[in-house]
């Protein structure tokens, strides 16, 4: 624990403790997550309370309930909202991490003093970045934690270990998922002539991958083009429906192509995979589900490795951190 | 000096900016996608009706409707909403930025206040100028648009329709404008340059996807598309109650309404439940938000010439 590189994560730590900074932006993300979580609970208490109205009126009249679909109730469905605002508030924050990580020595010529110590430019950069993935960990810990917390008051079932264990996997992935944007932003900026510029610039990054082509691909889904559902407003069935999108295989690809493109849809897939948010996977053990998922998880995997090898890799300017 | 040149001189110095010249770009190339997204989108739709059509006829089914012949041709730069929301107000808020931070971090107050000018004119320039940026952020929205409508085959848009049209890029340039307003003021009003990016962007998200969930129980990803975002809240107290309370601060949802409204494909007995109509809404935070810029730019302390004095 007395290497370098864990004498500047320590540091790097203490002083993220130090300033209201983090505790502001996982209180944010926490808002963001519980405010998602409570509304989703309120909207299937909704439910229930309209279907069970629906069977006494049905009952009352002599008449079977059979008629009327009781709501589907899945408790780990309304950690939707909140895995969404890890997908697009917790990455926006992890970049605003990676951004003061590299920009904390910056103009304050204390980068010049840490050099002079016996340490490598690698263990500092591995440093900050222990530092602030270690940061990113505890910051959606406490989310999911609080968030299983809810889930467990407002659903009225109590989680089993497995379903604990499945939030916790989401949680280890989340982390890989955020640390991506961190190292972007932590990149762009310990290398970038202008701090301001690294910060709009992996913005700009943020919004292209996280809004814009997911965006794109579900405006291509033509079920999404008319309320309810192009197929439904045809009434036509599932199997039909199958049949006729059999032509339009090509124009699937590019679909998919495009969604496929943006990490955060593989995280989106593979968490509402695992929850089972995604009907199809609703009850399904975990394992086929990881082996089905495991090209999402690879990208998420190789995306972190990938950017923390460049951090590493790339000569430290100390010049242009010297300067604000 | 007049509030005129300080206009001038701030929207000269912002187009050498390259992070003002990436995000208008940006702007520029998203609107021309959410014009192809919105004829492809309904091309889809037409020809998935016409396969389904044979597809019942053959199996000897009663043919509905085609549900693209119901819609208007406006309907096609419905995804244009979306990156007003998205893309259109982080624009304004970078501009809303730059147009303050450029003067702070070169130093340059001492100088202008130095000059035969008051601090109203230096505020008022610099609002003209944001005003001025967003005007060509909408301008270049509605260029795109009515290229796109004039260039497809069959739109068949009525003098009615183009005043819908005008009606929308009008609304959208006065919710970019609105937080163009808060970068302003936060830019204006913080001690560092992050922080005063930091504040718009957070005051974004909120109002972007933590206040529909509240409102509306739209998820973020709902809120990105413009048929789901129109979605009719569950029949509860609770949303009864947030809907008209923090409905006229969604700004995002307001404006998704109007935007709806006037490109016809708001779901024909659509109602707000918020207190105030959402044009009103979207006047009054204008409003508030230009306060804020205002009272923050007049508080600028003239002898100080950077973040770091």
């Amino acid at each position: 624990m007395h290497s370098p590189l864990f004498i500047i994560a320590a540091k790097d730590m203490r002083d993220a403790t130090r300033d209201r900074f983090l505790a502001v932006v996982t209180g944010f993300l926490v808002l963001a997550a519980l405010t998602a979580l409570l509304t989703g609970a309120i909207a299937l208490a909704t439910d229930v309370a309209t279907y069970q109205s629906a069977k006494a009126t049905l009952l009352a009249l002599g008449k079977s309930a059979s008629a009327i679909k009781p709501p589907e109730f899945y408790p780990m469905r309304l950690l939707r909202g909140a895995v969404e605002q890890i997908e697009i508030v917790g990455s926006a924050i992890a970049i605003l991490i990676g951004f003061r990580a590299a920009t904390a020595e910056r103009g304050r010529q204390t980068l010049a003093l840490i050099l002079t110590r016996p340490l490598r430019r690698w263990q500092f950069i591995g440093g900050k970045m222990v530092a602030g993935i270690g940061l990113l960990a505890i910051g959606l810990a406490v989310v999911m934690g609080l968030s299983a917390v809810l889930l467990h008051l407002t659903s009225g079932i109590g989680l089993t270990g497995n379903d604990l264990g499945r939030i916790t996997l989401v949680w280890a992935v989340s982390v890989l998922y955020m640390a991506s944007f961190f190292l972007a932003s932590f990149l762009l900026t310990l290398h970038l002539p202008r701090p301001s510029t690294a910060l709009l610039i992996a913005f700009t990054l943020w919004l292209v991958i996280v809004l814009v082509a997911p965006q794109i691909g579900d405006t291509m889904d033509p079920d999404n083009q008319v309320a309810g559902g192009v197929f439904k407003a045809l009434s036509i069935a599932r199997p039909d429906q199958l049949e006729i999108m059999k032509t339009y295989a090509g124009f699937e690809a590019v679909r998919n192509g495009i969604e496929v493109a943006s990490i955060t849809k593989h995280f989106e897939r593979f968490a509402f995979a695992v929850l089972g948010i995604k009907a199809t996977y609703a009850g399904l053990p975990l394992g086929p589900i990881l082996s089905e998922k495991a090209l999402d998880i690879l990208w998420i995997v190789l995306a972190a490795l990938g950017l923390g090898g460049l951090a590493l890799a790339l000569p430290l300017n100390v010049k242009t951190l010297s300067q604000e | 000096m007049s509030a005129s040149l300080i206009a001038a001189a701030s929207v000269r110095l912002a187009l050498r900016e390259s992070t003002v010249l990436l995000m208008a770009g940006l702007f520029a190339a998203l609107v021309l996608v959410s014009a192809w997204l919105g004829w492809q989108a309904t091309d889809t739709v037409n020809r998935i009706y016409l396969d389904a059509a044979r597809f019942l006829a053959a199996a000897g089914k009663p043919v509905p409707t085609n549900p693209v012949l119901d819609t208007s041709p406006l309907i096609l730069m419905r995804n244009m909403s979306v990156y007003v929301i998205l893309i259109g107000a982080l624009s304004a808020i970078v501009i809303g930025n730059r147009l303050v931070a450029l003067d702070r971090k070169a130093g340059v107050l001492p100088l202008i206040a130095s000059r035969p000018m008051t601090k109203a004119g230096y505020s008022n320039g610099k609002i003209m100028a944001l005003g001025a940026m967003v005007a060509g952020l909408a301008a270049v929205a509605a260029s795109v648009g009515t290229a796109t409508l004039l260039t497809l085959p069959g739109a068949g848009i009525s003098a009615a329709m183009w005043v819908h049209l005008f009606g929308f890029f009008a609304i959208s340039a006065l919710y970019m404008l609105t937080f163009g307003m808060i970068a302003v003021a936060a830019t204006a009003a913080v001690r560092s340059e992050s922080v005063g990016l930091l504040v718009p962007v957070t005051v974004w998200l909120a109002v972007t996807f933590i206040l529909p969930a509240l409102t509306l129980n739209l998820t973020p990803t709902a809120v990105l598309n413009p048929i789901s975002a129109l979605a009719t809240p569950p029949d509860s107290g609770f949303f009864k109650f947030t809907g008209w309370a923090l409905g006229p601060f969604s700004l995002a949802e307001s404006y998704g309404a109007l935007s709806a409204g006037l490109l016809d494909y708001r779901p024909a007995g659509w109602v707000s439940r918020a207190f105030l109509p959402p044009l009103v809404s979207l006047f009054a935070a204008l409003g508030l938000a230009t306060a804020l810029a205002l009272g923050a730019l007049h508080r600028l302390n003239p002898t100080e010439g950077n973040y770091d004095a």
